[in-house]
């Protein structure tokens, strides 16, 4: 049960760092656009303002709708409480499979409310997230086998330590594009989704939560930092070596969080939104990276 | 011997139903209720049955009645009690459902349609429990016939005689095979009795020729890709609660078939029987996936959906008969574990989705989704059971699908400790990420439907006048909801009853579920403090969920003003929102390499050249299957048919020209030894 209390703990820990993560990564984009950017805590601010505001709901919408924030929330918080961050969390009660199915349980919600208020937009946005979400689980599967065969289990403390402990190689490195890849679409970031934008024939995720207002708004926000934060850490921790797992390494840690939101600032300051039909392409690369990396090992 | 006795109440029950419908056929309304309540009564039975059965252990008669073929046994081992505690289960919903949902038959032979019911369920049991040859071949040619008769209950239309035709048609094939593979063992034993059955009296030539049987046969009652294309015709044929019956225990039988020639009959075989298993299974649960995302009707949908769990369950079945060849028992034992615990799964909410179905179908009058809408405002109770049935086949925690899914992935995740090297590496992988695949569809089928269907304003003047389904209806759906929630967060009631189950088979170890932690599921291969807990995730999810409500709702009193829709202004109507083929289209053209489809769209110009065109969008989806291997095939014999027709001239001289013909060559081949 102390493993228990120490995965709240940690959940409570990421709630809090998420959207911060989110102002810096805004922050390094904008530097690197030779832009002064928001504030690194805008975030915070942004989320402040909206828990402060009145709602607007349609009336076509029922409770799943006025439901769906929460759960996705639910949903996002329960997968933070697994991430291997010290080695113990998450241990006995949730693996890699579960906090993936966790983050399913968040976007099949989400993907609901946006029918529930009926208007096209919501409905194309909740399609298309849809349609990457299903691109991206091969995907993602494919390279998290890449360790999760190494350590023979799915135990994401087993597939941390075996990561810790796995000397650099090629297979590595296959193994940490691919990943990548899978990171930026699923945070939604360009050049899969761009997450600056309402604009109609761009959008995703923000055209899925087009209808929210308010509190809930803000929850989705959060929720959608908090997702982006677990990703990072899964990458940092699973897919970036020399890994060292307890207390003595959140310097190193940090560091290499930040390390990645350079390299996604990077990736999307150098390309554009690609069309949504080569999103399978780029998705496939990740795939076949896997694969060979599978093979290299 | 409670069990032998309670199982004799209720054969005699299922019996007495069948002619309670004949005896009061005068008034329906008797009929319903008397019919049914005994079908309610026999399904009861049996879950007790099983339930002593796992207490007590097995019980045997042998009843001197099938004279020709010496006696009939009658044998509930683990086995058969598992499978008879998930028909029960099933058959005691639909029975309840069947109260209500009948009303719509009462001018339509409802009287046979209850006397059927109630033998359907008789043979479905039959086939479950006996252990002889000639009596499990009745007993299955039985249940194929009444369901055929069941699924061409409403003979009026055209497309439903069809496909009972098709249905019985391939049912006929797989009986064939069945049948082969049974004979092959029963001559080389000498025996009809399943206890003498063994893969171990015929060489291993023969041993693979019973296996393809075994495949072929039960994988086509399955609805086991390329066997499947019955199965979504015959679904959506058949009154709803039929329907889910088919599905959730009919189905299920096949996988009986299969457990007990691989478990019990054949012994180990050679590594490429599960390799086979594993390549068919993965086709089958992303085939069958993909085409229920596309499809718009919401029985066929349930239908496909149905033959991509059979995939997953094959799946769990594949990667346990690999583990068998190789002699890994304990990992062979958590693979069968999975694919047995996602039978019970698949037995809960695919019933639960078929009735759901049934109460919008009952209630708005068609099944399509394009015309639904706004239903989860008319019929609140059942648009929250239809709920937990999409979550759960979407195999999202904390219900029940999640458990036997990761259980699946568990299972194959251990597949390069059997086959090691490269290729068992890259397939392993393969197959886990064909499994993601199918997850993430499913997860987008059904959210689709539901969406579609639950959600918005409804797009018809069908779906505006829907009304909440009968009582009876909907304890019959929360019952199974109830089920859903509870095998997904206490899943080690049912982990102790697969232990149960399958302790019994020598190929298998299964000690692990005896001895576990109570809200705990764990990993196989590793010991205690590893593995996952639904119970413990259903608590986070609860509690994570409550906090930002409960802050929430305290902090300060949310201030919410209501507004349409914003849709650039424009008065939202119902032909503004997203339709399903709207949803399924970027997926369709995604893999428009295995589902063929051709969009149309057509454009009435006849009003005028630019302004107020009629647009009418037409999507075709051709099957591969059905194109590539039934087309042909349906050819072929029409070809060869016709010129047999040229020897066929009506004149009988040429007719016994050609018996003397075949006689003398026959006398001279026969002198020749």
């Amino acid at each position: 049960m102390m493993d228990f209390f120490f995965s709240v703990l940690q959940s409570v820990g990421i709630l809090v760092c998420a959207p911060l993560l989110a102002g810096i990564i805004k922050k390094i984009k904008a530097r690197l656009q030779n832009r002064r950017g928001p504030k690194v805590l805008q975030t915070y601010f942004d989320i402040a303002k909206l828990l402060q505001k009145d709602s607007v709901i349609s009336p076509t919408v029922s409770w799943i709708f006025k439901g769906a924030p929460y759960i996705y929330f639910a949903g996002v918080l329960a997968a933070s409480s697994l991430v291997p961050l010290f080695i113990f969390s998450g241990r006995g009660f949730g693996d890699i499979f579960t906090l993936l199915y966790l983050l399913a349980l968040g976007r099949f919600f989400l993907v609901l409310a946006s029918l529930d208020a009926g208007s096209a937009f919501g409905g194309m946005g909740g399609a298309r997230e849809m349609f990457i979400a299903v691109l991206v689980e091969p995907a993602m599967l494919l390279s998290i086998c890449t360790i999760a065969f190494k350590a023979h289990s799915s135990s994401l403390g087993a597939l941390s330590s075996s990561a810790a402990n796995n000397p650099f190689s090629l297979a590595y490195i296959f193994a940490a594009i691919a990943f990548f890849i899978v990171l930026i679409a699923e945070t939604g970031r360009i050049p899969v989704d761009n997450p600056d934008t309402h604009l109609e024939l761009t959008m995703i995720h923000e055209g899925m939560v087009l209808e929210y207002s308010g509190r809930r708004l803000a929850l989705i926000h959060w929720a959608a930092a908090i997702k982006q934060m677990i990703m990072i850490l899964l990458f940092v921790i699973l897919f970036l070596p020399w890994n060292i797992v307890g207390a003595a390494s959140v310097i190193g840690l940090i560091g290499k969080i930040l390390l990645v939101s350079i390299g996604i600032a990077f990736a999307e300051i150098s390309t554009n939104k690609m069309r949504l039909f080569k999103v399978p392409n780029f998705l496939a690369v990740s795939c076949l990276l896997s694969l060979l990396a599978l093979v290299a090992q | 011997m409670i069990a032998g006795d309670l199982y004799l109440i209720m054969l005699l029950l299922f019996s007495t139903g069948i002619l309670s419908a004949f005896f009061t056929r005068r008034n329906v309304k008797y009929t319903n209720y008397i019919a049914h309540s005994i079908a309610l009564m026999g399904c009861a039975m049996a879950i007790l049955c099983a339930i002593f059965v796992f207490v007590q252990g097995e019980f045997k008669f042998t009843l001197p009645v099938l004279l020709p073929f010496g006696e009939m046994i009658i044998k509930v081992d683990g086995l058969s009690a598992f499978f008879l505690f998930v028909v029960g289960v099933v058959g005691v919903a639909t029975s309840l459902y069947a109260y209500g949902y009948s009303r719509e038959y009462e001018e339509c032979r409802l009287p046979l349609m209850a006397g059927l019911y109630n033998a359907f369920l008789l043979s479905i049991v039959l086939v479950l429990t006996v252990q002889h040859v000639a009596a499990f071949i009745i007993a299955w040619e039985l249940m194929s016939i009444v369901s055929f008769f069941l699924v061409n209950h409403e003979y009026e239309k055209k497309v439903n005689t069809r496909s009972a035709y098709i249905y019985i048609l391939m049912t006929h094939i797989g009986t064939v095979f069945i049948i082969t593979a049974f004979l092959l063992l029963a001559v080389a034993a000498g025996s009809m009795n399943f206890e003498h059955l063994s893969g171990n009296s015929v060489n291993a030539f023969m041993k693979n020729i019973v296996f393809i049987c075994v495949l072929i046969g039960f994988g086509t009652k399955a609805g086991m890709v390329p066997l499947h294309i019955w199965l979504p015709r015959a679904h959506p044929a058949a009154p709803s609660h039929v329907s889910a019956l088919m599905s959730g225990a009919m189905l299920k039988t096949a996988i009986y078939g299969m457990c007990r020639f691989f478990l019990d009959f054949l012994g180990i075989g050679p590594v490429w029987w599960g390799v086979v298993i594993l390549v068919i299974a993965s086709i089958t649960a992303v085939l069958g996936v993909l085409y229920a995302f596309i499809e718009h009707d919401m029985k066929r949908l349930l239908a496909y959906s149905s033959v991509e769990n059979i995939g997953i369950i094959l799946l769990g079945m594949g990667a346990g008969m690999v583990f068998i060849s190789s002699y890994e028992p304990v990992l062979a034992g958590l693979a069968f574990t999975a694919a047995l615990y996602h039978v019970v799964n698949h037995a809960l909410f695919k019933s639960l989705a078929f009735m759901g179905a049934g109460a919008v179908l009952q209630s708005a009058h068609t099944k399509n989704m394009e015309q639904l809408g706004g239903l989860i405002k008319r019929m609140p109770y059942t648009a929250g059971f239809f709920l937990v049935a999409a979550v759960a086949i979407s195999a999202l925690p904390p219900l029940n699908g999640f458990v036997s899914e990761w259980l699946t992935f568990q299972a194959l995740l251990c597949l390069p400790l059997a086959l090691t090297g490269i290729i068992g590496k890259v397939g392993s992988a393969s197959l886990i990420a064909l499994l993601g695949l199918t997850g993430a569809l499913a997860a987008a089928c059904f959210v689709q439907t539901f969406g579609i269907t639950f959600l918005a304003k409804p797009r018809s003047k069908k779906a505006e006048e829907a009304v909440e389904a009968a009582p009876t209806m909907l304890i019959a759906m929360g019952l199974l909801a109830v089920l859903c929630i509870l095998l997904g967060i206490w899943p080690q009631v049912m982990l102790l009853l697969l232990h149960k189950t399958l302790q019994t088979f020598s190929s298998l170890d299964v000690t692990m579920l005896g001895n576990q932690v109570w809200y705990q599921i764990p990993l196989a291969q590793r010991g205690a403090g590893e593995g996952i807990s639904t119970a413990l995730i259903g608590l986070i999810l609860a509690g994570g969920g409550l906090l930002a409500y409960v802050l929430y709702r305290n902090w300060e009193r949310e201030k919410i003003s209501g507004s349409e829709t914003w849709t650039c202004g424009i008065v939202p109507n119902p032909r503004m929102e997203y339709t399903a083929t709207g949803f399924s289209k970027s997926i369709r053209l995604v893999f428009k390499n295995i589902v063929h489809s051709y969009d149309e769209t057509l454009v009435n110009r006849s009003s005028s050249q630019y302004y107020g065109r009629e647009l009418s969008y037409q999507v075709r989806i051709q099957y591969v299957f059905v194109s590539l291997v039934y087309r042909p095939i349906n050819e072929g014999i029409i070809k060869t048919a016709t010129f047999m027709k040229n020897i066929q001239t009506g004149s009988v001289q040429l007719y016994v020209g050609y018996i003397m013909f075949v006689t003398v060559v026959v006398l001279i081949w026969s002198t020749r030894w």
